[in-house]
């Protein structure tokens, strides 16, 4: 060991008890305090990788010590900590119960100092031991798993440098033959494939082509189309492959040998049974081969070939789901449907070295996993040095950076977060909690976890806006997090992490933008289409319903003569007068806009008759204006229980404007059925 | 005064402690938290208030502190009450002379334990 000691988390909720304990081991170890489970579980959270030991407690309030064993369960924690009871109580069901949740000891008070010491050293030097234990099996599988992808990778390598090809090919059907199987087995359990098995698969893919080694190379290598025969005979390169494989002695049974086989094969056998060699069809042929030949198609159409250029990874999934290159169950072209995006980018990256060292890294991962031991020192040194990095840019940062956490649910916020909010760093159960919830509302809090939980692995994050309250002014701010999810087989949502950002400024002049949009600059009214989108909005909405509108339109009769007699000035003067006399004699609920020109549209519900209502409008805007007589002719449509449409309406307006202009201008009248034959379409 | 003739004056056993705490020092340094500890104003307000799960967790961590220096008479009472409160949910006739006696215990056991200040 070296000079740093280890670390160890006392909980307990009383104060005396903890000051207790830390004295007699303060000798020998660093101490870190919680009271109770919640403020444990905060710190094990943060401080999880560099905890060698756990005293805990069991009366306790807020979160007790078998809530605590519980959640430790939850996030395996329990499976890296050690954890020690301590209490009073020593009834054997308390006892039991610690231990079934995996305590893996038990000090009871009185505290004898002699009896602590030794039950904590030794459990953690028997914790250490099996650290040490499994590092060292984790190197020898790494390298055993090593050699052994070398091996399989040397000699699929052969074939592909005789084929001509970069080599880079045997990579990219492995990882994607990986990435099919991890899909599928999420979306079915037909097959029953285990983590180990999809190992197996991925692994023996690079077999695929193995008979392509007894192809003479003038036809391997033969750059036009073959002929007939040259075709049979480059077809028996799945049936010599499978041969191979079968005639090395006493390995039949091996399990690479026989999922090798399947594929060496089958691989070029279609779901519609018109494959070769055997002509099987559907499920017979072994998933491990369907799976492989969708990997093999796809990037061979992605690859370039002598015969031919790289198609884009749309254009070949596209190909393969239209049936052009082989057939293929339902089901695996869901799965490459699910996962073409990433494998884009997956591909992408690879190269040699690197690829191989990532799969050896994720077979030692996964065995390591699924023997139930830790991670090795090397990465919770990297996971160390990358928190380090996150705090310090958390720190600097002059954003609001928030963590959410599922289980316990808590927030945590960045120091300048919590700051500018006005609410601490750490918030314990946010929906419940009033400091958070004053700030965001509880229902809009529990609309972002809900929206949260909905995303998927593969695209986990996320944007909203709400209106928060920061320090007693409402803002609208974007929250923008990326969810967290487990890397198991079934992913959990664990949480997410995220910032909050102020868009109020941006909100108000989105705002002010859109009503700028809307409206007409000479007079303040809305412009045509802006009253269109919101009449045909009232309209749409009624649709059914007993009400009454009328739509007025109506311009002036000697605009010409103001403009020309007065001026262009005065004409305008006389364009907000006009506006100035609709807006005072309508309602707020009415809709006014300026067409153009000297073009007027007025809309608006009534309920009797509208006729009064019109008539002390048109008497309002033919005041004279200085010493200009206004003139307007006015046509009015009335509809009631209206179905039709706003262009509709406004054909019928204009045709009774119409016939005010060819009679006697400076008056209004109602359309009526007569002007029908006025009825003109602006198409 | 010294630790032990401490101990016998509040009905408590000093060898035990000893044996378990190995030095007076640190004997005296935990007595000392006991007289400042807060659990018996939390247990006092919790009964008042007929809160009764904190009244149990007050009464609980008062025993356990007993227990870890031997305060053998004061975990008697202590031990006694936090029985009687287990589990419970409602105030009973039964608890008021039980927290008498601790009361009492109590008080004596701290006057004890500041004349070693």
């Amino acid at each position: 060991m070296n000079n740093v000691k280890a670390k160890i988390l006392i909980v307990d909720d009383s104060e005396l008890n903890r000051a207790l304990l830390s004295d007699m081991l303060a000798a020998d170890f660093d101490i870190l305090e919680a009271e109770n489970g919640v403020e444990a579980m905060d710190i094990l959270h943060e401080h999880e990788l560099e905890i060698s030991l756990m005293l805990l407690d069991i009366v306790m309030p807020v979160m007790d010590g078998f809530e605590v064993l519980s959640v430790m369960n939850q996030k395996e924690w329990i499976k890296s900590i050690p954890v020690i009871m301590i209490s009073a109580e020593t009834g054997g069901a308390y006892i039991d119960r610690a231990y079934d949740l995996g305590a893996i000891d038990y000090i009871s008070r009185p505290f004898d100092e002699r009896t602590v010491k030794h039950r904590v050293m030794s459990n953690f030097m028997l914790t250490i031991k099996q650290k040490e234990m499994s590092e060292l099996l984790s190197s020898q599988i790494y390298e055993k798993e090593k050699d052994n992808s070398l091996m399989i990778e040397i000699l699929s390598h052969i074939v592909e440098f005789r084929n001509g090809e970069s080599g880079l090919h045997v990579l990219h059907v492995h990882a994607i033959t990986q990435m099919l199987l991890e899909r599928l087995v999420k979306k079915t359990n037909k097959y029953e494939l285990s983590t180990k098995d999809i190992r197996l698969i991925s692994n023996a893919s690079a077999l695929h082509d193995i008979g392509k080694i007894s192809i003479p190379s003038e036809i391997l290598n033969k750059p036009g189309r073959f002929t007939p025969d040259e075709y049979e005979i480059m077809k028996k390169h799945t049936v010599e492959g499978a041969k191979m494989l079968s005639d090395i002695p006493f390995r039949k049974n091996e399990s690479l040998i026989r999922v090798g086989y399947q594929i060496c094969r089958w691989h070029h056998e279609r779901y519609d049974g018109k494959g070769y060699p055997d002509g099987l069809k559907g499920d017979d042929i072994p998933i491990a081969a369907q799976v492989v030949a969708m990997a093999d198609v796809y990037d061979a159409l992605t690859s370039e070939r002598v015969y031919k250029p790289p198609y884009t990874p749309d254009v070949a999934i596209k190909m393969i789901l239209n049936g052009e290159c082989g057939a293929f169950s339902p089901l695996l072209l869901e799965c490459l449907t699910d996962i073409a995006e990433s494998l884009k980018t997956e591909l992408n990256v690879m190269s040699f070295g690197h690829a191989t060292d990532n799969v050896i890294h994720d077979t030692v991962k996964q065995m390591l996993k699924s023997d139930g031991a830790d991670a090795s020192n090397r990465s919770i040194q990297l996971l160390e040095r990358e928190r380090t990095k996150y705090q310090y840019l958390l720190d600097i940062s002059r954003e609001i950076v928030f963590e959410y956490n599922s289980v316990p649910e808590f927030i945590k916020l960045s120091e300048l977060g919590a700051e500018s909010l006005g609410i601490p760093m750490k918030i314990i159960e946010p929906a419940n909690n009033k400091v958070w919830t004053r700030m965001f509302a509880k229902e809009d809090f529990e609309h972002f976890v809900a929206k949260i939980k909905e995303t998927t692995p593969e695209n986990p994050v996320l944007s909203e806006e709400y209106l928060l309250t920061i320090n007693r002014d409402k803002k609208w701010c974007k929250v923008i997090a990326k969810a967290i999810w487990g890397d198991g087989e079934l992913p959990e949502f664990e949480g997410a992490v995220g910032k909050i950002v102020d868009i109020n400024e941006e909100f108000a002049a989105m705002q002010s933008l859109e009503q700028k949009a809307d409206c007409d600059s000479r007079t303040g009214l809305f412009n045509h289409n802006a009253a269109k989108r919101r009449i045909s909005a009232i309209l749409s909405e009624n649709k059914g319903k007993n009400k009454r509108y009328a739509l007025t339109m109506f311009d002036l009769d000697n605009f010409k003569e103001a403009n020309d007699v007065y001026g262009h000035i005065f004409g305008d003067e006389v364009l907000e007068e006009l506006a100035r006399r609709i807006k005072a004699s309508t309602r707020s609920t009415d809709i006014a806009a300026r067409m153009g020109g000297d073009e007027f549209i007025l809309f608006m519900e009534y309920k009797d008759t509208v006729e009064p209502q019109i008539k002390r409008i048109f008497k309002n805007l033919t005041e004279p204006f200085k010493d200009f007589d206004v003139g307007v002719s006015m046509g009015v449509a009335c509809v009631e229980n209206y179905d039709g449409d706003y262009d509709t309406l406004f054909t019928m307006a204009d045709a009774a404007m119409y016939t005010v202009k060819r009679d006697n201008k400076n008056s209004y009248r109602f359309y009526d059925d007569t002007m029908k034959s006025l009825l003109r379409s602006d198409e | 005064m010294t630790v032990k003739e401490c101990y016998a004056l509040i009905g408590a056993d000093y060898d035990n402690v000893l044996s378990r705490l190995r030095t007076d020092e640190r004997i005296t340094k935990f007595l000392l938290k006991v007289a400042d500890d807060k659990s018996f104003e939390l247990l006092c307000e919790s009964l008042k208030t007929k809160n009764m799960p904190e009244a149990f967790r007050a009464a609980h961590t008062i025993k356990g502190v007993c227990m870890n220096l031997s305060l053998t008479k004061l975990y008697a009472s202590a031990e006694r009450l936090t029985e009687a409160l287990r589990g419970r949910e409602e105030f009973g006739d039964d608890i008021p002379p039980l927290f008498e006696q601790l009361k009492a215990d109590y008080e004596s056991t701290v006057n004890g334990i500041r004349m070693l200040q």
